[in-house]
């Protein structure tokens, strides 16, 4: 970390403080928005304007962050930061500013980093408005009965309508929104009428340093020096160096080495004290050991109970993740081992598949977590890797009265030892502008959506909400809603329920053997129309071989469809002009690199993306 | 040791519709300073390595066409190469040439420079097939070609023909081969039509005008001539290249047996055993940096030994007698299976590839295939 940016921090927060803060100079509040509302933007301004950090040291900053998280313009992982600010009575308060992850995955995340804060600001992006996933969050926030303040950002581009937005928050989330302000975190206009209503309108932390520790853990990072850290809100009591302190739903104990908080940096301080937010770190090894959710609290004199809200780690969608070359299986377990040191909601187990050898089955929050850890996979860790098409979790009644849940469709039993199979259901909330409504029920309609209810949230923008299968979801529902809306549905699901469906596994097979790993599970009605799409796609990925290859679909012994791949007729590059054997070499290099993304599986060289292609089809 | 050269001309009075070579039409006027600019980086050359080097086993005019090139201007080039470079008596001295741009005349002069081997582009005795792809000359001006150079006293001459051209049918094919064969000739080159960027036959895909034979008939095609020309006596000796025995064209051989070989002209390559060379395309950069007496080449890399080995494997892969195993270990002074032992296997499984005492080669079946192979072969 930067020399000059550490000491001013530290005599900002630590410098000869033995105390903790008091906490009616303490406000802890996150950001709500919608991707691309300028979450990110606020933040920045609110830091440079309290002068947290320079300019300068913010991009320094910034650039240490994931590659992933910049290129895709999420919040990955959460970041938190501590700024000073001498509010209008003349007094310096503490804010602590928690951000969070701005996707559909990571609900639960979300929660807990809410349940860290009294307070929140709505940002809403005044050409915009309302979005499906702001609107999760709000509902959240207010459930956590924090303070909202609402913003209308972006106010100084042309196409702003600031009265329609204002308009909309009000009918929509039934939040005064009179005292909303009126900002463009571009132009820094109202940057400090938010600081002065966090510090006015926001309520202080309640509870008290004399009560027993209750410290939340929102989120954690694994530092290869320190071991795991786990971010905390100090409800009540306070840590300092060398406290004996126990996880309550791990029943870790540990002893406190280092305690601190973020400037955005980790800077270590004296003491956390009630209200406060920051960093922990001890004898923790592992991030498994530090659950979001979990409460922190001292061995000595434990708390009576941990905070409420806790939940373990409860993947949505599974698949298997398998090294193009078998040679790096033990890399890859490697390789998994260390992304779970920073994310314990990485779970993996091995498992062997016939057609591509030894691999992991891995259950992830959601696709973009399991498409971020994938990336990683390959891009920091150099692995090839071929994934499986994702699976949700099935429920399995068995004729004999047991129940399966099955997250890999090769491991459904044969059709004729079940019952009954369940899948799982998500209440599906889309925000589109009045004119695509008709769109959004035909492809829900089409996804086995059930109707639930629509509303208007203004003339022309409506929120339609759907129960619909979760296996639905991960197909292609998001791609199909942006392409029928141009890009306007906004779409926010959260898990509902289990409910019984007529799912039938359906088998690929390739030059007339099966391939475990092309299996999935659909709905019967779909199954032979999936066949045919799915024995489509696969004909129009698989290169031409030296033979020729048949594709089929089958259901049980049913084949439902066939499509083959013809006999590569001849492959030789003839001509060589004058001697140049640099480019031939080229041309075989470039075939080479196409090929590392093939697997062999039986005597068919089959490219990676074949086993996504149920994703595509449609 | 053994080495060649290889001079480029890189012009042509039309491109033909499927090349994307270094050759250029219409830039006629640059010719005589193009032949100038050639002597000097000739004369230079030979000044660097001519007293160093044993006398060169080949030399190999191509294009482009040369024939575009005055016969004072090929003359002049002829003798910058004899004074620069110690030419073996037995020499195989090759230049290509497009049948409709040389007479008989200019065919006796071209023997009398010490030429003794020709290659005509000929493609195809087809006349409509021949217009379809932007040949320049007709089947009668081929058969004529090929006469007057018997007559001039060439006895070592080589045609090339194409295969899997737009609007191409087996019988046409067929027929010229037939052709071809009653012609005396000692060496036949057969390539199969490949879509290059950049092409006019690529311009036509992309309009949708362009109807290639199905890959079927672009196998016939492809059985055929390797069938019909062994049978006439035409050996294979390497992927593409067919011959009287006796008649193997040596220097395209050098490229395949990792011998050396100096380029000269605008593109061209040159190989030193460690290195590899390539010259500027753009003709007029060619001529300005020789009349600066700077360097037209520019290094394409360095040769590390992971390319060195497969560029070794796979460049004698091509030719019918594969790699030669001792060769292999005389160069990287480990033995060919201790690099390529998988990958042999794996060919051989696949009926690709067979391994005998001294050698590796492709089979019938590899030598159709030969990317298979060849890319298996890169570390």
């Amino acid at each position: 970390m930067n020399a000059i940016m550490k000491n001013s921090i530290c005599k900002q927060f630590a410098g000869g403080r033995e105390e903790a803060m008091q906490t009616k100079y303490i406000r802890n509040f996150s950001i709500i928005a919608h991707i691309d509302h300028g979450k990110s933007t606020l933040a920045d301004r609110l830091i440079e304007y309290t002068g947290t950090l320079s300019k300068r040291e913010m991009e320094a900053q910034v650039l240490d962050n994931m590659d992933l998280e910049r290129e895709r313009g999420i919040t990955i992982k959460a970041q938190t930061v501590r700024l000073s600010y001498k509010g209008e009575d003349g007094e310096f308060y503490e804010l602590n500013l928690i951000d969070t992850p701005g996707h559909v995955d990571f609900h639960y995340e979300v929660s807990r980093s809410l349940a860290a804060c009294e307070g929140a600001l709505l940002v809403v992006d005044a050409t915009q408005g309302v979005e499906a996933q702001t609107l999760a969050n709000v509902y959240m926030a207010l459930e956590h009965d924090l303070e909202i303040i609402p913003v209308i950002n972006k106010i100084d581009l042309p196409s702003a309508d600031p009265e329609r937005v204002r308009k909309e928050i009000e009918d929509v989330i039934g939040l005064d929104a009179s005292t909303a302000i009126m900002a463009s975190a571009k132009t820094g206009e109202g940057i400090k009428e938010i600081l002065d209503a966090v510090v006015a309108r926001i309520p202080a932390p309640k509870g008290s340093d004399e009560e027993p520790l209750q410290a939340l853990i929102f989120d954690s990072y694994f530092d290869s020096y320190k071991g795991a850290i786990a971010h905390i809100r100090v409800m009540d009591g306070y840590i300092k160096k060398g406290m004996q302190l126990r996880m309550m739903a791990t029943g870790k104990f540990f002893e406190v080495t280092d305690v601190g908080c973020f400037g955005p940096a980790p800077i270590n301080v004296e003491l956390l004290g009630t209200g406060e937010v920051g960093f922990v770190a001890g004898s923790l090894k592992n991030v498994k050991d530090v659950r979001v959710g979990d409460t922190v609290t001292t061995a000595e004199n434990p708390a009576l109970q941990a905070l409420p809200g806790y939940r373990g780690v409860t993947p949505m969608v599974y698949c298997g993740l398998y090294p193009v070359d078998s040679a790096d299986y033990e890399n890859l377990k490697d390789a998994l081992e260390k992304l779970q040191l920073n994310d314990a909601s990485l779970v993996f187990e091995p498992e062997t598949s016939m057609a591509l050898g030894f691999g992991c089955r891995c259950g992830f929050l959601g696709l973009l977590h399991m498409d971020v850890m994938q990336e990683r996979l390959e891009r920091e860790y150099n692995l090839k890797l071929i994934t499986t098409a994702p699976s949700v979790i099935y429920h399995v009644h068995k004729t004999d009265g047991e129940m399966l849940t099955i997250d890999n469709p090769s491991k459904l039993p044969p059709a004729t030892e079940i019952a009954s199979m369940e899948e799982p259901f998500v209440k599906a909330t889309v925000i589109v502008p009045n004119d695509y409504v008709g769109a959004v029920m035909e492809i829900s309609q089409n996804k086995r959506g059930e109707f639930k209810s629509m509303d208007y949230l203004d003339v022309n923008r409506v929120m339609i909400i759907y129960h619909i299968p979760l296996s639905e979801i991960i197909y292609d529902y998001f791609d199909k809603l942006k392409s029928a809306t141009r890009g306007y549905a906004s779409l926010d699901y959260e898990l509902a329920d289990y409910q019984e469906a007529k799912l039938v596994k359906l088998d690929i097979l390739l030059n007339g053997e099966p391939v475990d790993a092309l299996s999935t599970i659909v709905h019967a009605d779909n199954a032979a129309a999936r066949g045919r799409m799915l024995a489509a796609k696969l004909k129009e990925i698989i290169p031409q071989q030296m033979f020729e290859i048949p594709i089929q679909a089958a259901m049980g012994n049913k084949i439902v469809a066939r499509e083959n791949v013809r006999a590569m007729r001849k492959d030789v590059l003839a001509k060589c002009y004058g001697g140049d054997i640099t480019r031939k070499r080229k041309l075989l290099e470039k075939q080479k690199e196409g090929k590392k993304r093939m697997k062999a599986v039986g005597s068919v060289e089959v490219p990676q993306e074949a086993f996504m292609a149920i994703l595509k089809v449609d | 040791m053994r080495w060649g050269i290889y001079i480029h001309i890189p012009f042509c009075r039309q491109k033909c519709f499927y090349c994307d070579f270094p050759s250029f039409a219409g830039r006629e006027n640059r010719m005589e300073a193009y032949t100038n600019a050639l002597c000097r980086e000739i004369s230079a050359q030979g000044t660097f390595i001519g007293s160093r080097q044993e006398p060169a086993a080949t030399v190999y005019i191509g294009g482009g066409t040369p024939t575009m090139l005055s016969m004072s201007e090929l003359t002049a080039i002829v003798c910058a190469l004899r004074k620069a470079f110690p030419i073996a008596v037995d020499a195989e001295f090759t230049m290509e040439a497009n049948p409709g741009t040389v007479g008989a005349g200019e065919l006796k002069e071209l023997r009398e420079l010490g030429i003794n081997r020709l290659s005509f582009g000929v493609q195809s005795f087809d006349d409509a097939l021949l217009r379809r792809i932007g040949r320049v000359h007709t089947a009668a001006q081929a058969l004529e070609a090929v006469e007057n150079a018997q007559i001039a006293g060439f006895k070592n001459l080589s045609l090339d023909l194409m295969y899997g051209l737009p609007g191409q049918t087996l019988g046409q094919l067929e027929n010229s081969v037939e052709t071809a064969f009653s012609l005396g000739i000692q060496h036949i080159s057969i390539y199969g039509l490949q879509l290059e960027e950049g092409t006019v036959f690529a311009r036509q895909r992309d309009m949708g005008r362009l109807v290639l034979p199905s890959e079927e008939t672009a196998e016939a095609m492809y059985d055929y001539m390797t069938v019909s020309l062994p049978q006439h006596g035409y050996m294979r000796y390497e992927i593409s290249n067919f011959a009287l025995p006796g008649f193997e064209s040596r220097h395209n051989l050098g490229y395949w047996q990792d011998v050396p070989y100096l380029g000269l002209g605008a593109a061209a390559h040159s190989y030193t055993g460690e290195q590899r060379l390539a010259n500027i395309t753009d003709i007029d950069s060619y001529i300005q940096l020789l009349a600066a007496q700077k360097s037209p080449a520019l290094e394409e890399e360095k040769i590390t030994r992971k390319i060195a080995m497969e560029e070794f494997a796979f460049l004698a892969l091509r030719t019918t007698q594969g790699i030669d195993k001792k060769a292999f270990e005389t160069k990287f002074g480990c033995p060919l299976a201790s690099v390529y032992r998988e990958a042999i296997h794996r060919m051989q499984e696949k009926g690709l590839l067979e391994e005998k005492q001294n050698h590796v080669h492709l089979t019938r079946l590899g030598m159709k295939y030969g990317n298979i192979v060849f890319e298996e072969f890169m570390l």
